[in-house]
């Protein structure tokens, strides 16, 4: 069963559909994510599409988007500051990705999850 | 946010804690404040130090989101000095 928002605290769900193709892209959402839980908002990264290889144990090691930290750090960051990994089972399922080759703390999820969070989140964004 | 200390003020506090983030990236000086501000009491002030020129505004949204003062800044040798005061 999804988290329910908390009554006085807000919650950002930033939807991650790109992955190490676009290092901008891909980077983004975790400098977001970190702001917010750096903020006191609740948040939460859904990995879909080929976003999913992003927490695919690894492959964040390999991306640096210029002007931005590297990938690898923003994540340890935002996992040290409480924030969610949702993956998309489908989407995990169709490159060949199991639960076990994930990182430490991301949850497959399926579209139920995504939308019980985006409908109880202050905001959702699409990266 | 704007500044509610002039410089001459800033120029004499003395912060209870710096914390050196130049030639971090963002969002990397916030998540320094952000830990800064957990090590100090509540009415102490920290000074993020950072070379990123955006840092002063980022720190001072910050500030008013959570609830701390946003007490101004002073311009460095190649960076600035951001003066915050934990409040919660």
């Amino acid at each position: 069963m999804a988290d329910t928002q908390k009554a006085d605290t807000q919650k950002l769900v930033f939807m991650v559909l790109h992955g190490p193709d676009h290092p901008e892209h891909a980077t983004i959402p975790f400098v977001m994510g970190c702001a917010a839980l750096a903020s006191d908002v609740e948040v939460v990264l859904g990995f879909q599409a080929e976003g999913v290889e992003l927490v695919h144990a690894g492959v964040a090691d390999g991306i640096h988007a210029p002007g931005f930290p590297p990938l690898a750090k923003l994540l340890q960051d935002y996992r040290e500051l409480g924030g969610s990994l949702l993956v998309c089972g489908p989407c995990i399922n169709s490159r060949g990705i199991t639960a076990a080759d994930l990182i430490e703390g991301a949850e497959v999820v399926a579209a139920g999850r995504f939308v019980a969070e985006i409908t109880s989140a202050t905001n959702s964004l699409v990266y | 946010m704007p500044a509610i200390a002039t410089e001459t003020e800033l120029e004499a506090i003395t912060a209870d804690k710096i914390v050196d983030a130049r030639g971090a990236a963002c969002p990397g000086p916030l998540l320094e404040a952000k830990k800064g501000i957990g090590t100090v009491p509540v009415g102490a002030v920290i000074e993020i130090w950072s070379s990123d020129p955006v840092t002063k505004s980022d720190i001072g949204a910050w500030s008013g989101k959570v609830g701390h003062g946003f007490l101004g800044v002073l311009v460095a040798d190649g960076y600035e000095r951001v003066f915050v005061r934990r409040q919660k």
